[in-house]
């Protein structure tokens, strides 16, 4: 049974077969495919932590997990959730719906993406853009597309879903009054820029003596580039690095796994 | 996730500020050792003599309180990383310490009565106070505390009580008035001194540098609490009972206590030591490991002192003089420099140019080879030093002291090596 206070790398070691999971749910996760990235970034986050920053419902991502590990587990939230869609289902239309006309319904279907191997989550946001406010998106699917419904909520959408067979039919209205993107929900939702970073170099310095570990760090960031962090394995936190980072244009994170180990992320700094 | 990059370039204090207590550093250890060599013939005897008393604060002063002065201007904001409260305060208080210590020194050596005892007491209690006040404010705003501060407040605490009872000392030989004993006052400052000032700086200071310069990992510091307890509690305890003209068995009591809490700090050491991964001790760590050996063999010689009455026997407190501040806190001072200023010249000078141009290696920028000759220097000159004042043998004495003087040449001329390189 995965929990939420669980860290993801446990999960990870675990289950491995999750990953496909976490994927599937948000394409923030898709970094944690590559192992390095994994092990700097997801040991000390936990699964509450980890569905925040990707902007994913909590019990949404624990559903989907347990289910792939747990066959009984599987069988007890399908009941549950048959219920609950039927609930949804039974709901009336809004009226938002009820009262725009086809023509004004954008249409994206997703499987074919799917069935591809790729992520929708940019075709989607595309659409998002183009709508006109009187416009109504839908999205299909073969299922239910929960992590949309917060991301698009915060973009001030409200969302009303149908199950049609075995697909998911959802509809997405932009609020009026909706002023979108708040400072404060903006800032939330662009939070992890870590994940933006495509490639990933490592060095281990703890075997060195000081200033050795400074001098290798420093002779490293004419490699780091806009695109790449550089994970350091340290020792320490290397205070009297910051400084000399600073100069140079880049800046650091440290993360503190225990008192002899740091690991340690260095960025160039965004202009 | 902690993000530290907010904090980023406030850590050093001032470069120029600090090489000035560095500096006299240096000179103080050559000044000392040049001085023992020419009065080698008044190194003998009690140890309440002029000249004796101005070599000591030469050392103490100049030498061991200097550079924990400069130490800790730059290492206060590493360990609990944060910025010190003035550089200003820090420029301001090299110049009266200075000031008080060569005074102080002058007095003692002529005991002329041109100047009183009590002028250069103020200057160097000032100083002190100075310093306290810089580190203190500089402490309230820490946010990540650990034990290493705790053990350098509680030093701050006792450099306070060292310098009040060095004013009222110094009071007391231009007009008598303190009704205890002299000695036994001189006594109490200079326990507090070695014990509740210097060797609250080294130990603190030590759980922090040792496994930075081993690469020890993984031990504990349990150790360390008990040691902070037992020898602070001790020292309150002697700094009160030793107000009373009769000492009784409250000493036996409070010196077990320090002495515990000493055996326990050096198990701590042994620990990191064991547990580091450099196997290899390269000359500061050579330096330092040697001073642990000496710092627990006075320890016990220091206990023994509460069984009988050591001052019996000719020359012991000298011989005990020498092994702590040069066996033990010399050693230590020494070997941490050569690990330390290397470092300090490479971030100011060449840390900013690491990848851009060639920069040298620490230890290029000193003789080794050299630094290894004076380590074996130092130690024959202990080795010959004591018992030739134990049989009072003056040729040996004046041998023993060719030999610190041919040492602390040599480390001078690695220290100006290293500021050049």
């Amino acid at each position: 049974m995965i929990t939420k206070e669980m860290k993801i790398s446990e999960i990870l070691d675990k289950y491995p077969d999750t990953i496909k999971i976490f994927i599937s749910i948000s394409p923030h996760f898709k970094k944690l495919e590559n192992k390095i990235l994994r092990k700097a970034l997801a040991s000390r986050v936990t699964l509450e932590q980890a569905a925040s920053i990707a902007g994913v419902e909590i019990n949404q991502l624990l559903f989907e997990l347990n289910k792939t590990i747990n066959a009984d587990f599987k069988n007890y939230v399908e009941n549950k959730k048959a219920n609950d869609t039927q609930q949804s289902i039974n709901e009336l239309k809004p009226d938002w719906l009820k009262n725009t006309p086809k023509e004004k319904i954008i249409e994206l279907d997703v499987r074919p993406i799917l069935d591809k191997g790729q992520d929708p989550f940019t075709d989607i946001m595309k659409k998002v853009k183009a709508l006109k406010d009187d416009e109504i998106l839908l999205i299909i699917n073969s299922f239910e597309p929960v992590p949309l419904y917060s991301v698009l909520g915060r973009k001030g959408f409200e969302h009303y879903t149908k199950k049609e067979g075995n697909i998911f039919k959802v509809y997405f209205l932009r609020q009026k009054n909706f002023y979108e993107a708040s400072p404060v929900q903006d800032q939330n939702y662009k939070q992890p820029s870590l994940v933006e970073f495509e490639e990933v170099m490592e060095i281990d310095v703890r075997d060195l003596l000081p200033p050795e570990p400074m001098i290798k760090i420093l002779e490293t960031l004419s490699q780091i580039d806009e695109k790449t962090v550089l994970l350091v394995h340290h020792h320490r936190e290397p205070l009297m690095l910051y400084p000399k980072l600073e100069e140079r244009g880049y800046e650091a994170i440290s993360h503190k796994i225990d008192e002899n180990y740091y690991k340690v992320l260095i960025m160039k700094k965004k202009k | 996730m902690n993000n530290q990059n907010s904090v980023a370039g406030i850590y050093s204090p001032p470069f120029r500020i600090v090489v000035k207590y560095f500096v006299a550093t240096i000179l103080s250890f050559i000044v000392f050792n040049l001085m023992l060599l020419i009065d080698y013939k008044s190194i003998s005897g009690h140890h309440f003599q002029p000249k004796i008393l101005s070599i000591n604060h030469i050392l103490t002063l100049g030498f061991i309180t200097m550079i924990i002065f400069g130490a800790m201007f730059q290492l206060v904001p590493v360990v609990l990383e944060v910025k010190l409260f003035s550089a200003i305060l820090a420029e301001i208080q090299f110049w009266i310490y200075t000031a008080g210590t060569i005074l102080l020194a002058y007095k003692f050596y002529f005991f002329t009565s041109s100047l009183s005892f009590e002028f250069p007491a103020i200057l160097l209690s000032l100083a002190m106070t100075i310093f306290a006040i810089n580190i203190s404010i500089t402490m309230t705003r820490v946010k990540k505390w650990n034990i290493t501060g705790t053990y350098l407040a509680s030093a701050l605490f006792w450099l306070l009580i060292t310098a009040l009872a060095g004013y009222l000392l110094s009071k007391n030989l231009d007009s008598p008035f303190i009704k205890i004993n002299h000695l036994q006052y001189l006594k109490l400052h200079a326990i507090t001194a070695f014990i509740g000032w210097v060797s609250m700086v080294v130990m603190g200071v030590s759980f922090k540098l040792i496994p930075m310069f081993t690469l020890s990992q993984g031990h504990k510091l349990n150790l360390a609490k008990w040691t902070f307890f037992l020898v602070n509690i001790g020292l309150l305890g002697i700094n009160w009972i030793m107000h009373y003209p009769e000492t009784g068995i409250y000493t036996l009591i409070f010196g077990l206590l320090i002495f515990v809490g000493i055996v326990l700090y050096l198990i701590q050491i042994f620990i990191i030591f064991k547990k580091r991964i450099r196997k290899r001790l390269d000359i500061g760590l050579k330096f330092s490991a040697f001073a642990f050996i000496v710092m627990g063999i006075s320890a016990l010689l220091n206990f023994s002192f509460l069984f009988f009455d050591y001052e019996r026997i000719k020359n012991l407190t000298l011989i005990y003089g020498f092994i702590v501040l040069v066996g033990y806190i010399s050693f230590l001072i020494i070997g941490q420099m050569y690990k330390i200023v290397p470092f300090l010249v490479w971030y100011h000078k060449y840390s900013s140019k690491v990848g851009l141009e060639k920069t040298p290696m620490l230890k290029d920028m000193f003789n080794e080879k050299l630094a290894e000759l004076q380590f074996y220097l130092m130690i024959s000159g202990l080795v010959v030093l004591i018992p030739s004042l134990l049989m009072e043998l003056q040729i040996f004495i004046f041998i023993a002291f060719v030999l610190f003087s041919l040492s602390s040449l040599i480390f001078g001329f690695n220290m100006i090596k290293i500021f050049r390189s």
